[in-house]
């Protein structure tokens, strides 16, 4: 089994452009929050969203929008050239050596609900004829495996708020396996639509006031956006071309709940965190700290913390949500939340729970807040519990 | 005031009764939720339909954990309705 470790990493968020971005919003406790506004949607309850600002979605599009390509497509264009720019990949490192990995929960949602509009509400038949290549799914992989020439196996993990979890986690375990050297892997999720916000209106998970994970008077989450890919290669490949390592993926866990579709179920998420423990041959006490799925319902804030007491105990490690930074990002959560994660890993630092006041009697435990605590040395755990009950977990660590 | 706080009590009764498809004659302030076979798909719905007729946004969180009767469900909503009106 090969090891595999991180050589780059790139991110599109609503933090700005850039993975460095994205760990200093996480640690320094700045939110992309922003007001969103749609026309579309009669009286709008929900006001707030972790968008992209306006000029970083105008030069995300510029630098890599096309009439062949949903924003989706674009966001993860941004961040796969940020990524292998830091990597320092050259032409000769792709070809069939390198496959990709980057899943997404809606695919092309504009494009999709641009659709929607003209053909349902204006009754127009003229639609954009590029609309299949720009929804499906799978375009933001195929988009980053034609500009790199990655020629080798492409995925594409459409799990919900896990998909980018198990897209990084499918990538590692090809990697140990041999079935690549390399791997570009991530999410994109540009679901920042009025008809996608609408639906999640619908479904009464969104706050309309501040996102605040497992605090007393958390009232749900907020949508966010963005997209966040990692190179990640196999320990003797990188040290083959010179490569400057950035951490190891030391393990990987993932399950299903085969339960209620929408409500987490806390066995399984301790048994997801197990499982990462068990792959990277650490015990819960090497983990330094886990960057929790923490969305600020109280579903999952309740059942994440009972989680984080079944897999380590009443005094787990430090742990924080930085949702209310970056916003759920959906299909890319996971992967801005790794690199959030090496950011933490490798700054010795756990980023705060932004608006946290104050203890929840039912959690019983408190997560970091207030501004970012110094963790000890040891492995950072990640955490992804989606719809559809698909528990996922990344264990990072130095080399 | 407190008849068009009765009047809200009724409306909500049988829109609680509706969305949540009980039978209207089984459902009273005192019934648990739980017994009346309410789970959290019809509380979505029961939630739309409180949005649709009074404009008023309660999200699937910290205070309807906490229902357990009709009347928490009633009192929950009326507060929220009137916040939305007061706004």
């Amino acid at each position: 089994m090969h090891r595999v470790v991180v050589t780059g990493m790139g991110a599109v968020s609503a933090c700005g452009l850039g993975a460095d971005a994205l760990w200093r919003a996480a640690r320094d406790g700045v939110s992309g929050r922003k007001p969103v506004h749609y026309p579309e949607i009669d009286t709008q309850r929900v006001g707030h969203a972790a968008a992209l600002a306006a000029p970083d979605l105008a030069q995300v599009i510029d630098a890599a929008g096309s009439r062949m390509r949903d924003p989706v497509a674009a966001y993860a264009l941004v961040a796969a050239r940020e990524a292998v720019a830091q990597a320092k990949l050259g032409p000769d490192d792709f070809g069939d050596a390198c496959g990709v990995s980057i899943g997404s929960g809606f695919g092309g949602a504009q494009t999709l609900n641009t659709n929607y509009l003209k053909f349902a509400a204006e009754g127009s038949m003229r639609l954009d004829p590029m609309s299949v290549p720009k929804i499906m799914n799978n375009a933001a992989a195929s988009w980053v495996s034609i500009e790199f020439g990655a020629t080798g196996p492409a995925y594409c993990m459409a799990t919900a708020c896990s998909s980018a979890s198990q897209s990084i986690g499918l990538a590692v375990q090809m990697l140990r396996a041999g079935a690549a050297q390399r791997m570009l892997a991530g999410g994109s999720e540009a679901c920042l639509e009025s008809g996608v916000f609408r639906v999640w209106e619908l479904l009464r998970v969104m706050t309309a006031d501040l996102n605040r994970p497992f605090s007393r008077d958390r009232n749900g989450m907020m949508l966010g956006e963005g997209a966040g890919v990692l190179v990640l290669e196999t320990l003797e490949a990188a040290q083959a071309r010179g490569a400057e390592i950035i951490c190891e993926i030391k393990g990987y866990g993932t399950n299903s709940d085969a339960g209620d579709l929408l409500r987490p179920d806390p066995e399984r998420a301790a048994a997801c965190m197990g499982l990462a423990l068990h792959d990277a041959g650490l015990s819960p006490a090497d983990i330094a700290h886990v960057n929790a799925h923490g969305t600020g319902t109280v579903a999952n804030d309740l059942t994440e913390a009972e989680a984080l007491r079944r897999c380590f105990g009443d005094a787990p490690p430090p742990f924080t949500s930085t949702k209310p930074v970056h916003g759920h990002a959906l299909g890319a959560a996971g992967a801005l939340e790794l690199i959030v994660s090496i950011g933490a890993l490798r700054g010795r630092m756990a980023p705060p729970t932004l608006n946290y006041t104050e203890d929840d009697p039912k959690v019983h435990l408190v997560p970091v807040h207030g501004q970012a605590q110094p963790i000890g040395a040891g492995a950072v755990m990640s955490n992804s519990l989606a719809f559809g009950g698909i528990n996922a977990s990344l264990i990072v660590a130095d080399v | 005031m407190s008849e068009t706080r009765e009047q809200l009590t009724r409306e909500l009764m049988k829109l609680v009764a509706k969305e949540g498809m009980v039978e209207a004659g089984t459902i009273s302030p005192e019934a648990r939720l739980e017994d009346l076979s309410i789970q959290s798909a019809d509380f979505i719905m029961i939630l739309m339909a409180i949005e649709e007729k009074y404009g008023a946004y309660i999200s699937v969180d910290n205070d309807l954990t906490e229902t357990e009767t009709v009347q928490d469900l009633l009192d929950l909503a009326i507060a929220k309705i009137e916040e939305q009106r007061a706004a």
